[in-house]
């Protein structure tokens, strides 16, 4: 494995978070894993990363954070929950990815 | 756990003190937490684990731009605090040293005060009660007198020890360039007060071993050692007091910072174990200083009880040693 660069992702990184929340509320350390579950291990998102994440995301009204018990374990965590606005703009990204994806592969040779 | 706990708290402690940093803190930490238990429920040992958390923690950086300093800002804003200015730092430390030159005055007064009764005890003895205690009643009154008066005016900055207060950086620049500046001053009185308070003892040591001479300079050279030692501490608490503004000032903007996020503590009360060792130990050093002039008045013999200075001070610290909380 290359490793990914932090640059080409960092655009996606809100994406993909966004993704884990359409189904249900998730917090910090979960979230971390399934990116790292469902890349195959290939992307493991930095701490700082996907917290400097949930806070920009926050700010843009597309997450809300709520403080929650853990179902297994007693401990009280900060969930996250996506919004109304945060779906469209999971959608608007998932468009974006399309064109970007389109465009740069123009320039890839296989 | 303790060492990422220890390595999160490395990360924080030059951040600014802020709600937000706070959270972030918390946040990062409860995530660190989580991937820590689950690593170890994987099987990893405790080395790996915080190997692994640790590389893939990041950088503060990322943070930097989500906590934004715009934030922090207004984040000032909201939390008043008392800004002491370029101006009220200069008048501060115009005061500061004026005070550091009378309290180490008197404290020179105080030293000396005996030396008028050595002298006359040597050397006219029927003057001895008369003129020598006279003097030093006067001498410690004029001493106690500067303590009281200097400690008043320098009420007028009680402030700073109740308000939460900072300085600006420029303001923090100025007088680090001033503590810088007295730093040279600083070691050469400490230096100077050093060699004064070894060379003091020579002229007794000598005078004693020659006894051509003996009777006639020994009540100089005792005086000449009380003089020696009391311009040495005058050097100490001046450089001391002064050195302390500096570092007072500098002080009020880093509570700002992450890494003095706890209770202030104004003054260090020391507490110990045992109720009755803790009230005997606050009213220690009156009961030395009764001790010292009961005994040194009773049998004049001030040559040597100073000494209970010494012990006094050996004393208290193996009480601290032993029964300190």
């Amino acid at each position: 494995m290359s490793g990914i660069s932090s640059d080409v992702i960092r655009g996606y990184n809100d994406t993909m978070i966004l993704y884990l929340l359409l189904d249900e509320p998730s917090y910090g350390y979960e979230i971390s894993k399934r990116i790292k579950q469902l890349s195959n291990d290939k992307y493991i998102i930095k701490e700082t990363t996907l917290y400097s994440a949930f806070t920009r995301l926050e700010k843009n009204g597309y997450v809300e954070s709520f403080r929650m018990e853990d179902k297994e374990s007693v401990k009280r965590r900060t969930y996250y929950r996506i919004t109304e606005a945060g779906k469209e703009y999971y959608k608007e990204k998932c468009e974006e990815w399309y064109v970007t994806k389109e465009v740069v592969e123009k320039f890839i040779e296989v | 756990m303790e060492t990422i706990k220890n390595y999160l708290e490395t990360m924080f402690q030059n951040l600014p003190n802020t709600p937000e940093v706070r959270k972030a803190k918390i946040e990062l930490g409860q995530m660190m937490e989580d991937k820590y238990t689950e690593l170890l429920q994987e099987g990893k040992s405790e080395n790996e684990a915080v190997g692994t958390i640790i590389s893939e923690f990041g950088n503060l950086e990322e943070l930097a731009e989500s906590l934004g300093i715009k934030e922090i800002v207004k984040e000032e804003k909201e939390t008043p605090r008392r800004i002491v200015t370029l101006d009220e730092t200069k008048e501060f430390i115009k005061d500061k040293i004026q005070h550091a030159y009378f309290i180490a005055f008197g404290v020179l007064l105080c030293i000396l005060s005996p030396c008028g009764c050595i002298l006359f005890d040597y050397y006219a003895p029927a003057l001895e009660v008369v003129i020598g205690c006279t003097l030093l009643f006067v001498l410690v009154a004029v001493g106690v007198g500067m303590f009281v008066f200097s400690g008043l005016s320098m009420g007028k900055w009680g402030f700073m020890d109740n308000e939460l207060c900072s300085v600006e950086m420029k303001t923090a620049e100025y007088i680090r360039i001033e503590q810088e500046r007295f730093r040279m001053a600083k070691i050469g009185r400490i230096t100077i007060g050093v060699i004064l308070c070894i060379i003091s003892v020579i002229p007794v040591m000598v005078i004693n071993e020659i006894e051509a001479i003996a009777e006639v300079w020994e009540g100089i050279s005792v005086v000449f050692m009380f003089v020696a030692v009391a311009i040495a501490v005058f050097l100490f608490v001046s450089a001391g007091i002064q050195n302390g503004s500096y570092e007072k000032l500098l002080s009020l903007s880093q509570f700002q910072s992450m890494n003095t996020f706890y209770p202030r503590q104004q003054k260090r009360i020391t507490h110990y174990k045992n109720k009755t060792v803790e009230s005997i130990m606050s009213v220690y050093w009156p009961t030395i200083t009764c001790i010292y002039l009961c005994w040194s008045f009773l049998s004049y013999d001030w040559h040597i009880t100073w000494i209970i200075w010494v012990i006094a001070s050996v004393i208290e610290m193996y009480i601290k040693a032993v029964f300190k909380e």
